[in-house]
This record gives structure tokens, sequence and C-alpha cells, in this order.
């Protein structure tokens, strides 16, 4: 065969030409038919890549233009000089080649999201300059106060007192303690909470203070967000959360006209995947300050049991659909311990000063009969009173015999 | 008509659809044919030609994405025909790579100089500020000059006055009236890109004034307030769920979650239904040298693509977005048609006509295209 049925278009007017395109010789293509009759050499003619099944344009250097549907014959006829097209239209028939960029996508796709988001935020936010952070800061505060109903505290003065100075003992030894402060809310929308906010800021609501019946707990919480200040976590999980929208939007953009919904439902997945490892630091830092401040970390559990335990029961009380079984929740509280026995270990003397530390049990220092059957080991102990219930750290004096303390622990597992 | 197609984009606004001007609006010609976009791209084609190029562009970082470009537009615009002809996509890489570098450039420079003086990102701000509707007219014209049917090309003229006037100069009067007058700024600015769009020798026409724009608006934004007005306070929540010690885990922050999704839910309707509405509005008044175009889409079926489309692209790691993509097109391209009386024989190239000959050379100077 050589000669093909194509469209004809002189570039002048919209004419449509119905033509056969003819190879006259190896050089020279003849257009005839509906009034057409040209003939030019071939390589003074420019033929559009091959794409898909797209129509192929010849052009006549004048704008003249053949279209004919995609043949073979075409790139014998007409050579395509772009050879960067040429390979890219062989990938795309290839099914290798579709297998292996669909991989490739992927892959760094994946990686992008997991790696390259978090590291170009964390890059970014130790440049973020301390006074826009500190804005930031006062922005989100000013934003709970309005829309949130935090209200000035009513915890007494000398409570907050008292409880400023715990933190200002926590954070004496940190890089940026002068840029720390507590602040205490009363916001019952919220509950019992605390929230570290950029630029150094933690918010300490009243139901959380009042939550706590030993200052260890407080501490314990305190610590945790004092991990978040020191590790930036509030600025750099806006910047993460910010990168993630617009690459998402980058991508998506065209296709449903709303990127918001398209682009908010992944970040929030990943902005809850990001914070997770953010607990994870903020906790390991909480137990480490705690350990040097001497408390043991197990008061860090202690906090999680009873935060836990109040909002289980709010949540049942409104009604609300719960997660009632949050694995990540009871993965921290068994870290806390697993890091207070550790802590127990290298400070047996402080023994007495770890949560649901029972003298009666752990000790055989009882009044009468013991309630506490869980801790069957000294039930049969020769006790005395020691008038000390779980939770309570200042539990009497006496000989420290450390061999119960494992089990009552364990036992505080069941909650 | 491919790049009228993306000239007026998935923009925010519009409701329920305006009834289509019947026949009284078109020339009173005697037998006037519906000429119907047929849009015939498949899903599985395009996802071979997507994915190899997004792959080479990560390969190339970056580079490559202009080719990807030309690629894909050549697709869709090879895909679409009208009277059995389909359109071309005539554009070189090059110029688009050269545009995605200044674009990158001054959007880095952007970050960059926040790193260091306040002072100078405000000054690239206003630089990018006082670029924008030059910006704007080079992405026109050079869409425009690398669309053609039929063998005669596109045109965008050039009017930089005009194109300053309407997207920078009413942006005042815009903040002074608090937003007031946006429906009336869109209408302007929309028919500036209409009006200065030439198809060979035959003019584009708008036969729409601006403040026609306001009806599809006011509804959108009466449905779009008393929404946003319900769901505004719960919003804050996401604020207060990062950071707390409990942070993500609790109720309050599922309640957050649940309620900005909802809030976003009815963001989105809105919006499909502002899209169509103002896709139909405009279409439905532009003549084209006596030719007229007839726009039907609908805000319920656009609404149902965009809801799947989404649904698809966040359940498949984004590897539907082609997709997606293809029956975009395809249902665009099933609500257009050309009322014509003619057969399309007939009309002339600009050089042909004499019309303005002078401004198709300048073109070539800063021949880029912005816009990633």
């Amino acid at each position: 065969m050589n000669a093909f049925k194509a469209h004809y278009f002189d570039g002048q007017s919209s004419r449509l030409h119905e033509v056969e395109v003819q190879r006259l010789d190896v050089h020279t293509i003849r257009v005839l038919g509906d009034g057409i009759d040209r003939s030019a050499v071939a390589s003074s003619l420019r033929i559009s890549p091959r794409l898909a099944r797209i129509t192929r344009t010849i052009e006549f250097s004048d704008g003249a233009r053949i279209l004919a549907s995609d043949h073979p014959l075409l790139d014998q006829w007409f050579p395509q000089e772009d050879r960067l097209q040429r390979m890219v239209d062989r990938l795309e028939r290839h099914a290798h080649a579709v297998a292996a960029s669909i991989v490739l996508c992927l892959v760094v796709g994946i990686a992008t999201f997991a790696w390259g988001v978090p590291w170009l935020a964390d890059r970014i936010a130790t440049r973020v300059p301390p006074g826009i952070e500190e804005k930031l800061g006062s922005e989100v505060l000013g934003q709970l106060d309005e829309y949130f109903g935090f209200a000035p505290s009513g915890v007494s003065q000398a409570r907050q007192d008292e409880l400023s100075a715990r933190f200002d003992m926590l954070r004496a030894d940190m890089p940026d303690a002068r840029d720390y402060q507590l602040v205490f809310r009363d916001a019952a929308s919220i509950g019992p909470n605390a929230l570290a906010i950029p630029g150094g800021t933690i918010v300490v609501t009243d139901q959380l203070t009042g939550l706590f019946d030993n200052d260890r707990e407080f501490d314990a919480v305190v610590a945790h967000e004092l991990g978040h200040q020191q590790h930036r976590h509030a600025l750099r999980q806006t910047l993460r959360s910010s990168f993630v929208l617009v690459i998402a939007a980058l991508f998506t953009g065209d296709v449903s006209s709303a990127s918001a919904i398209v682009v908010g439902v992944p970040a929030f997945l990943l902005q809850n995947h990001y914070s997770r490892g953010f607990e994870e630091e903020a906790d390991a830092f909480a137990f480490a300050t705690l350990a040097a401040h001497g408390t043991s970390p197990a008061w860090f559990a202690a906090a999680m049991r009873k935060l836990d335990d109040f909002h289980h029961d709010s949540d049942e009380d409104e009604g609300i659909a719960y997660l009632s079984s949050h694995p990540s929740s009871f993965a921290r509280i068994a870290a806390a311990e697993a890091e207070g026995e550790t802590f127990i270990a290298a400070h047996p003397e402080l023994i007495r000063e770890t949560p649901g530390y029972d003298a009666c049990a752990d000790e055989g220092i009882c009044a009468d009969e013991d309630e506490d059957s869980e801790v069957g080991d000294c039930d049969d102990a020769d006790c005395t009173d020691a008038g000390e219930s779980a939770g309570h750290d200042e539990a009497a004096a006496g000989a420290d015999s450390g061999a119960c303390d494992k089990s009552a622990v364990e036992g505080k597992k069941g909650f | 008509m491919e790049e009228q197609l993306d000239a007026v984009p998935p923009l925010p606004p519009a409701l329920p659809e305006p009834p289509v001007p019947a026949g009284p609006g078109l020339p009173s010609v005697p037998s006037v044919f519906e000429h119907r976009f047929v849009f015939d791209g498949r899903a599985d084609e395009y996802f071979r030609i997507w994915i190899v190029n997004l792959a080479l562009t990560l390969l190339s970082l970056g580079i490559f994405s202009a080719w990807a470009k030309v690629r894909s537009e050549r697709y869709f615009y090879g895909s679409t025909r009208l009277a059995g002809v389909p359109f071309e996509y005539t554009a070189k890489p090059l110029p688009i790579l050269k545009g995605r570098i200044i674009a990158v450039s001054l959007f880095s420079a952007y970050i960059v100089a926040g790193q260091y003086s306040l002072f100078m990102q405000l000054g690239l701000a206003l630089l990018i500020a006082v670029l924008t509707p030059w910006l704007i007219v080079r992405g026109a014209a050079f869409r425009a000059r690398y669309s053609s049917w039929r063998g005669l090309n596109f045109r965008f003229i050039p009017d930089y006055g005009e194109a300053y006037i309407r997207f920078l100069v009413l942006g005042l009067p815009l903040i002074l009236s608090l937003g007031l007058l946006y429906p009336w700024v869109k209408g302007k600015q929309k028919a500036f890109i209409v009006e200065n769009h030439r198809f060979g020798g035959s003019w584009f026409k708008f036969l729409l004034s601006p403040g026609q724009f306001y009806p599809p608006y006011l509804i959108a934004w009466g449905v779009l307030s008393a929404w946003m007005f319900v769901f505004s306070m719960l919003m804050f929540g996401v604020i207060m769920a990062s950071g707390s010690v409990r942070s993500g885990e609790g109720p309050a922050g599922l309640l957050v979650f649940g309620m900005t999704a909802f809030m976003y839910l009815g963001y989105f309707v809105v919006l499909a239904f502002l899209a169509a509405a103002i896709a139909n509005l405009i279409y439905n008044h532009i003549d084209i040298g006596g030719r007229r175009l007839r726009s039907t889409l609908k805000g319920r079926q656009l609404l149902w693509i965009y809801a799947s489309n989404t649904i698809a692209i966040l359940g498949s790691a984004g590897l539907l977005i082609p997709w997606a993509k293809i029956r975009l097109a395809q249902y665009r391209a099933d609500c257009l048609c050309l009322l014509a009386a003619d057969d399309f024989n007939d009309m002339l190239a600009e050089r042909a006509t004499g019309v303005d000959a002078t401004a198709a050379e300048v073109d070539g100077l800063f021949d880029i295209d912005i816009g990633l």
C-alpha cells in the first residue's frame, strides 16, 4: 500500500478537503483530491509525535496540514525526529514500563509522605523565628478563649502558685526554659486536658488540676507537654499538615474542583499518624524528666488512666460512639509502667513514692483483714495498719521490701 | 473549544442551572444545526500516558513535567471532536518548561525571602501581585495560540491595559465593597477573557452583562452562609485536638473531625452546583461569529462526578486520577454543543481576513505558559 485517505486543511480557511496521500517515491509525497493537488519533499513535512490513538498531523511549511488516523505507514513515510517523544510513546505502550511506573510512583508517593514531608517541615521549623512562633501561639490561645469558652481559671492563687513552682522546677534545666510558661484556664468544653501551644505556653485546664489527687500526676502531664515544647511539636505539626495539603492539592486540584475535601481526609489521617510519633517523643521526654527529678514515670501511667477513665465515663453519658479500646493509650501506659519499673530498680529507696503503692500489701504492714485479694502473696503476712490506699504516695514510712511491687503494678493493668 | 473549557476552571460558585436560552437568542438563520462535542478518550489509554509521564517526571526531578503536560493536553484535545474533526494542541514543551522554571523560582524566592527579611518577602508578594494580570494574559495567549481546529488557530488578544484594570484595579472596589462586588468583578473578568479570543477571523462576543453573574453567586452565598454559621465554631476544634495530652484519641477529636467534614460536605455540594451554573451561564452567552455554544451541565450530575471521583482517588492512592479526569472531560463534552447554520467550511484565518495581524508575532517574545 502506498496511499491513505486523510483530511487536508490549507491553513487559510477551515475548509475540509477529503484527500488521498500518496508516496510517489522515497522523497516525494503527493496530496490529491477535492480540488487539491500538491506535492512536497517528505523531509520538509513535520509529523506530530505518536500518542495513543490520537489523530496524527502532518504539517507543511506553509501551515497547511494533513490530519490522518494513526497508521504504521506514517512513521515510515515521515520519520519522527523527536527521539524523546518516540521513546516515551514506546514506554506508554509497554506493559512492563507501565507496571514499573506504577511501582515507582507509589514508592515515591509513600516515601514523600512518610519521610519527605516531615523532613522538610522540620527543616523549616528550625528556621521559623521565635517571634513568629510566639505570635502564632497567642493567636491560638485567643481562639481557644473566644471559641471554646476558655474562661479565667477558678483555681485559687495559692494553688496556682504551688503548681507553678512545680512547673518551674521541672523546666529549670531545659535549654529554652525562660520561654516556657504555665497558664490556667477553666474549660468545661474540653474537660481535663493540657495543651502545648506554639511559642512555649502550656495551658492547663481547671478540670485537669481537679482530676488529680497527687501532684506527681500533674508533674507527669506537664512534663509531657514540656516534651511537646522542647521538640516544637505544635509548629512542626502545623507545617507538616500544610505541606500535605499543598502536595495533595497539586495532584488532585483540577480533577475534583473541591480539592479541600479531597485533601482534607488524607491530611487528617496523616496528621494522626504524625502526632502519634510526636506523642511517643513527648512521652519519652516526660519519662526522662520525671526520672531526673526523682519521680517515677509510673505517675504518667496513673495520670493517663485517670484521663482515660474520665473520658470513658463522660462518653457514655453523652451517648457518643467512642472507640472503647484505643490501643495507643494502653501502649503508652504500658511504656510508662515499664519505665517506672526501671526507675524503681535504679532507685529502690523511692518505692514508697510510686502510684498505687500499698504499704500493707507491699510491706506487710497491714491493719486488720486485708481486702486486697489481688496481692495474695501478702495476705497472710503479719500486718500492721498503714492506713494508705492506692493512689496516695505519702505512704507510712517503713522497711522497704519491694517483694510485691511488681504484682501491685500488674494489678493496675486491669483497668 | 477545549481551551475554552479550561478557561472556565472548575471555579467556585453557582447553583441551579439557569434555563438555557432557547431559539430567540440565536441567529435567525433558517436551519441551525446542533454540532455536539464528541469526546472519545479512554481511561485505560490515558492511564498509561499519565503514569509513565509521571514516573519520568519524578525520575527527572520535575524537568519532564513540561513534556508530560504536552502529551496529556494533546490526548484530551485530540480526543475531542467537533463536526468530525479533532482539536489539536500544538505547544512545544520547552516554553512550558521555561514558564515553570520561572514560576518555581518566584515561589522559592518568596519562601526563602521569608527566612531572612519580611520586607523582602512583602516586596516579592507585591511583585507577584503586579505580575498576575500579565501572567493571565500570557497564559491565555499561549493556550489559545497553540490550540487549533480545522487548521485554524485560536488566538487571544493581549490587551494588557484592560487586563490590569480588570484583574488588579478592580480589586480595590471589591475590597471597599467588602466583597459585594465579587460577582460583578468576576463577570468583568470572564467577559475580558471571552471577548479577547478569536478563532481564525471570527471574534468571540460575550452577550452577558456582569450584573447577570449575581443570581447564582447570591444563592450560593446564602446557602453557604447558613451552613457555615452552624458549623464554624466546631471547626476550631482541630486546633484544640492537636497538641493535647490525648491528641486525636478523645471523643472531642472525633466529634470535631466529624463536624468539620460535615461542613466541607456543604461546601462541596454548593461548589458543584455553582460550578455548573457559572459554566452554563458563560458558555450559553458566547457568540463566535454568529455561532452559539450551548452548555447543559447539571449541578446534580457534576456533584456526583466530583464526589465519586474524590472517593475513587482517595481509595486508589491517586491511581484513579486518570479515570477521574476522563469522565469529567467526557461529561463536559457531552453537555456542550455548537449551534451553527453552516458546515464550518467558510471560516478564514486572520491573515486571510486582514484582521489585526500585527500582534501574532509579538507573542513569540514571551512565549511562556505559566501555571502548574
